[in-house]
């Protein structure tokens, strides 16, 4: 690394300026993010007081030379960058000087450093005042204590959140950098508790596995794309493998971590309709550019970027999950489905305070429709631990079953053009479930989301004239809104109007309805505009066309065959028929799944008929 | 407590009772029965909050042999006590409430010993002062009923739309249902000896169960009105049910005073009609058919049709027809239930316009009932 210079008043005054340190995490990310400019492979964390006590960050990196250890805690003294022109080329996760400074600023700070492994400096500070500096024998690359963190600013200490909250923002950030760099080991620490722990091998599925768990890791499934600037790397989560919040998603850049709405909602629309509303997938992208494409220099804290070409951006990674996830064989097998949910999450898991999901509640059907994929799974296979162990085996034994066997030519030939196997109805179970089969297994199918999707594909091209229709009401109906959402529904009454919904302002907060669309069904007359309108509500800034798509999917629940009623057998197979021709067969629109599939292998080895060769052999 | 008792009877008393008792109730001593034995007679009651229904077995009708050795209280399970006492051998039983509620049922050669609860934890039904001024015929009553309760709401989240909207003057009584898409409206004769008027909501869900109690009763039924609850006294029977809370929606102007176009028919043979167009509106999402009157031509004309499947049309025949030509869509669901409450009888229909409701009469009782449907708005 260069030597470390104080940058040019006009340099320094170019860069975003802001508060650096915010808290506990922030100590964190800055003095992570300088282990790895420095070239560690080894970052050791630990923190104490969830780092308000103490924090202390051990790399092997390059080191500070002896005499720049004190210029290293100036103000705008970096080595990273030199001249303006540095700023719109930078490749490294610091470029403003600024860290080290602001940390020891706000807290008492002790440098122990060594470039060669043998003679270091040692250098103590507190509120940015020297103490005391000396030479000291030190291993390779250095060590940074940061003690008592806000002592002399008690204004901004009061400020801080539980113990438990900070901690949390200090296992997220570590996660995200350490997604973003599988080739650096790292270790956090809290009061001698592992919380999380990576292997540095580079490989990042296994990093995934150390931050999430083994079991999530294996269900993810590994995506790629290109274009001429960007290229993108990395691993998402299966529709049916979901959490309810977006904090799952990691997208990197260069290898920096980065908060981007339009990013994240590609990520999203890569899955079109498959996901549940309200469930999001775990993915983590690792996006690299030319730096020129990318200004870092916008956000304090760098969480923020602006980047040049976005909008190209946002369609390739919409297009790479889009064209990924085509590839898979999207009818989860009733064996395997049960891996995510066997999972427990360890401590390392946590990206947020709250592992509990919790239950989804606008739109989703009563709770007897509600199908978790793990559900329906025959139990006694999961007793196996070794089982969800096996996973990547399986999936190669499977490829080459497929080889081998000679009834796949077979089979090929009886599938339509989607891969989508060819179902035979067989019965109707608990008038909710159809069971059917096809030349490799039976499949269950959930004749509600089945008929969703069906119903959901008819609709989403014709919302508008659909719902032209208009019954009257004898009696109005009265919706009241607390103020805030009033405001924004003021604001799309247009967009309500486009669907059918017909409401006008009816004093301070509420607003009256005369006439509903005829699609919606007798005694859900306000249920059903509630919940379009709260699709408004939900995202003030949605377009016509997700608007419309999302009431197209209310309609489609509405309109569609609940669980609990029987089906004739014409009925059943008509149903399979056309889940059959829908584009997506294989969930619902609101992404759970139609159906699963049990496969003869599956079958077989439920009944032990087979033992799985890939699997050592337990001791009794 | 300890008595004998005709089966056959006991059964015949307790049906009406079971009425009212839930198992889905979260009380769980509501979801039993409760027996109270006097020197007098035997009261049953079943309650699950919004219903009670007490009836009383007496000791002097000769009928329900009825032999009481000691009195008491006891709750039993409702659902097991009705299916064991259907299921016994003998024509009579013996129920004997012996230590810690243990009660033992003999009939015949058979013994059962099901284990009951303490009466003295069974709620206390209402207290509604009885009124000796108000009453009704049991036949009236069930018309009323029958006849409009079917319009009200499904919709618990508008629960006031859920009831029958009563108006009780001196001579008459108004009962009103609507969910906003059709209303119903009907007027029987009342005795009211009291100077007071009425004005209550009373859960369809109540009546409709009341209707079942009444099935073959004809007798004058006494009316008694509280704060917040109904007693319908019949026959050694009190019905009870909580009255809705709040204010149901002004009706009268609703109900037009005029029309532009009128139409007669014979209510059997128009619900056979729409019946055959909504097999196709069924079909298709919009559950709509379409109305086209022709006066000149003296053509009225329904269609029903399906994207789907295909058309229906069907001339209809009327018994008179006046006014302007007329086009309008509705659900044809609305009619059909409308023209079953009419049976079998002419009826008058009137319109106005397009995107009014249009009103439904019998031809022989014009004034004292009256149906309404809204129509659908057609792009
Ligand atoms: N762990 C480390 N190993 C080697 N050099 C370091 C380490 N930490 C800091 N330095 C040196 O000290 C300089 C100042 O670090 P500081 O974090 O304050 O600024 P920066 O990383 O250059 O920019 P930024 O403020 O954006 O982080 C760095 O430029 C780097 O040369
Ligand atoms: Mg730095
Ligand atoms: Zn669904």
């Amino acid at each position: 690394m260069g030597t470390i210079q104080k940058l040019s008043p006009l340099l320094s005054n170019k860069i975003a300026a802001g508060e650096v340190i915010e808290r506990p995490a922030s100590v964190v990310k800055e003095l992570v993010e300088n282990a790895i400019d420095a070239k560690a492979s080894q970052v050791d964390i630990m923190v104490k007081d969830a780092g308000i006590s103490q924090i202390t960050v051990m790399d092997n990196g390059t080191g500070i030379a002896a005499n720049e250890v004190e210029l290293a805690f100036q103000p705008h003294t970096t080595s990273k960058i030199k001249k303006a022109v540095d700023l719109f080329n930078v490749r490294t996760l610091g470029f403003r000087g600024e860290a080290l400074a602001s940390i020891a600023a706000i807290a008492k700070v002790q440098l122990i450093t060594s470039t060669d492994g043998a003679i270091g400096t040692k250098l103590q500070l507190a509120g940015g005042e020297k103490k005391n500096l000396q030479t000291v024998s030190a291993s390779q690359g250095s060590a940074i204590t940061v003690q008592d963190l806000f002592y002399n600013t008690p204004a901004r200490l009061k400020y801080l959140k539980t113990v438990n909250t900070e901690l949390n923002q200090v296992i997220n950030i570590v996660n995200r950098i350490a997604l973003g760099n599988p080739s650096v080991a790292f270790n956090l620490i809290n009061e001698n508790k592992t919380l999380i722990k990576t292997s540095g091998n580079g490989n990042l599925q296994q990093t995934i596995a150390g931050i999430y768990g083994r079991p999530t890791a294996q269900n993810l499934v590994a995506v790629q794309g290109q274009d001429n600037d960007f290229m993108i790397d990395g691993y998402i989560s299966l529709p049916q493998q979901t959490r309810s919040s977006r904090n799952y998603i990691s997208l990197l850049v260069n290898g920096r971590y980065i908060v981007n709405q339009q990013l994240t909602k590609a990520v999203l629309a890569g899955f079109g309709s498959k996901l549940m509303v309200g469930r999001y997938p775990i993915g983590v992208l690792n996006i690299k550019m030319d730096p020129l494409l990318v200004d870092v220099n916008v956000h304090p804290t760098k969480r923020e970027v602006r980047f040049s070409k976005e909008e190209q951006l946002a369609t390739l990674i919409k297009t790479t999950i889009a064209e990924n996830l085509n590839d898979i064989n999207l009818i989860p097998s009733a064996v395997n489905s049960a891996g995510p949910l066997k999972f427990s999450p360890s401590a390392s898991s946590t990206l947020t305070t709250q592992i509990k999901e919790p239950t989804t509640k606008q739109l989703a059907p009563t709770p007897d429709q509600w199908i978790k994929p793990g559900a329906i799974n025959p139990q006694p296979i999961f007793d196996d631990p070794e089982h969800l162990a096996s996973w990547d085996q399986n999936i190669k034994q499977k490829a080459s079953d497929k080889l081998l066997d000679p009834a796949w030519t077979e089979l090929a030939a009886n599938v339509n053009h989607q891969g989508f196997p060819q179902l035979q109805f067989l019965t109707q179970i608990h008038a909710t479930y159809l069971v059917a089969q096809s030349n490799d297994g039976f499949y269950l199918v959930d004749q509600h989301a089945a008929q969703e999707r069906v119903n959901y594909e008819k609709y989403r091209q014709e919302v508008g004239q659909v719902s032209a229709d208009q019954q009257k009401l004898l009696v109005p109906l009265i919706l009241n809104y607390p103020n805030a959402d009033t405001v924004i529904i003021n604001d799309h009454l247009d967009m309500l109007q486009s669907v059918g919904i017909q409401i006008a302002p009816f004093g301070q907060n509420s607003f009256v309805v005369t006439s509903h669309p005829t699609w919606i069904k007798i005694a859900q007359e306000e249920q059903t505009i509630r919940e379009v309108i709260d699709y408004v509500l939900q995202d003030g800034k949605i377009s016509i066309a997700e608007f419309r798509e999302q009431t197209a999917i209310t309609m489609s629940c509405k309109l569609a065959i609940k669980a609990h009623d029987v089906l004739d057998n014409k009925q059943a197979q008509a149903i399979l028929d056309q889940l059959a021709q829908t584009q997506n067969p294989y969930n619902c629109p609101h992404g759970r799944p139609t159906l699963v599939h049990f496969s003869e292998q599956d079958i077989q080895k439920m009944f032990k008929r087979i033992q799985d060769a890939h699997q050592p052999r337990r001791e009794k | 407590m300890k008595f004998t008792i005709n089966r056959n009877q006991f059964i015949k008393k307790i049906s009406n009772v079971q009425r009212a008792i839930s198992t889905k109730t979260t009380i769980p001593i509501l979801t039993g029965i409760k027996l109270e034995l006097s020197q007098e007679g035997l009261t049953i009651t079943g309650s699950d909050v919004d219903i009670s229904i007490q009836t009383f077995i007496s000791v002097s009708d000769a009928d329900n042999e009825l032999h009481i050795e000691n009195t008491g209280a006891i709750v039993l399970p409702a659902r097991f006590f009705n299916e064991i006492i259907k299921k016994l051998p003998g024509e009579q039983f013996t129920l004997n409430v012996v230590e810690n509620n243990q009660t033992i049922i003999k009939s015949g050669k058979t013994e059962f010993t099901i284990n009951g609860l303490d009466a003295n934890s069974y709620p206390r039904l209402p207290e509604v002062e009885s009124n000796e001024k108000l009453s009704i015929s049991a036949e009236m009553l069930r018309q009323l009923v029958d006849e409009t309760v079917f319009s009200a709401s499904k919709q618990e989240n508008r629960p006031i739309l859920t009831g029958l909207h009563l108006k009780i003057s001196a001579e008459k009584l108004l009962g009103v249902a609507t969910d906003s898409h059709r209303l119903a409206q009907r007027i029987v004769k009342v005795n009211n000896q009291s100077d007071n008027d009425y004005d209550i909501v009373v859960p369809a869900r109540s009546l409709k169960e009341l209707e079942h109690c009444l099935i073959e009763d004809n007798s004058e039924i006494k009316i008694s009105i509280s704060e917040n609850q109904i007693l319908f006294e019949f026959q050694n029977t009190l019905f009870y049910s909580r009255l809705l809370e709040g204010n149901y929606p002004g009706t009268d102007r609703l109900i037009p005073t005029s029309s532009d176009t009128q139409l007669t028919f014979d209510a059997k043979s128009l619900l056979q009609s729409v019946e055959r167009a909504s097999l196709l509106s069924h079909a298709s999402r919009n559950n709509v058919v379409r109305l086209a009157i022709d006066v000149n031509a003296s053509k009225v004309t329904l269609y029903g049709n399906s994207p789907e499947v295909g058309t229906v049309e069907e001339n209809l025949t009327t018994e008179a027809l006046s006014g302007a030509d007329l086009e309008i869509s509705f659900n044809p669901d609305y009619l059909k239930e409308a023209l079953q409450a009419f049976g079998d009888t002419k009826i008058e229909v009137e319109f106005t316009s397009a995107l009014h409701p249009f009103t439904l009469k019998p031809s022989d009782n014009k004034e004292n009932f009256i149906q309404l449907i809204t129509p659908v708005r057609t792009f």
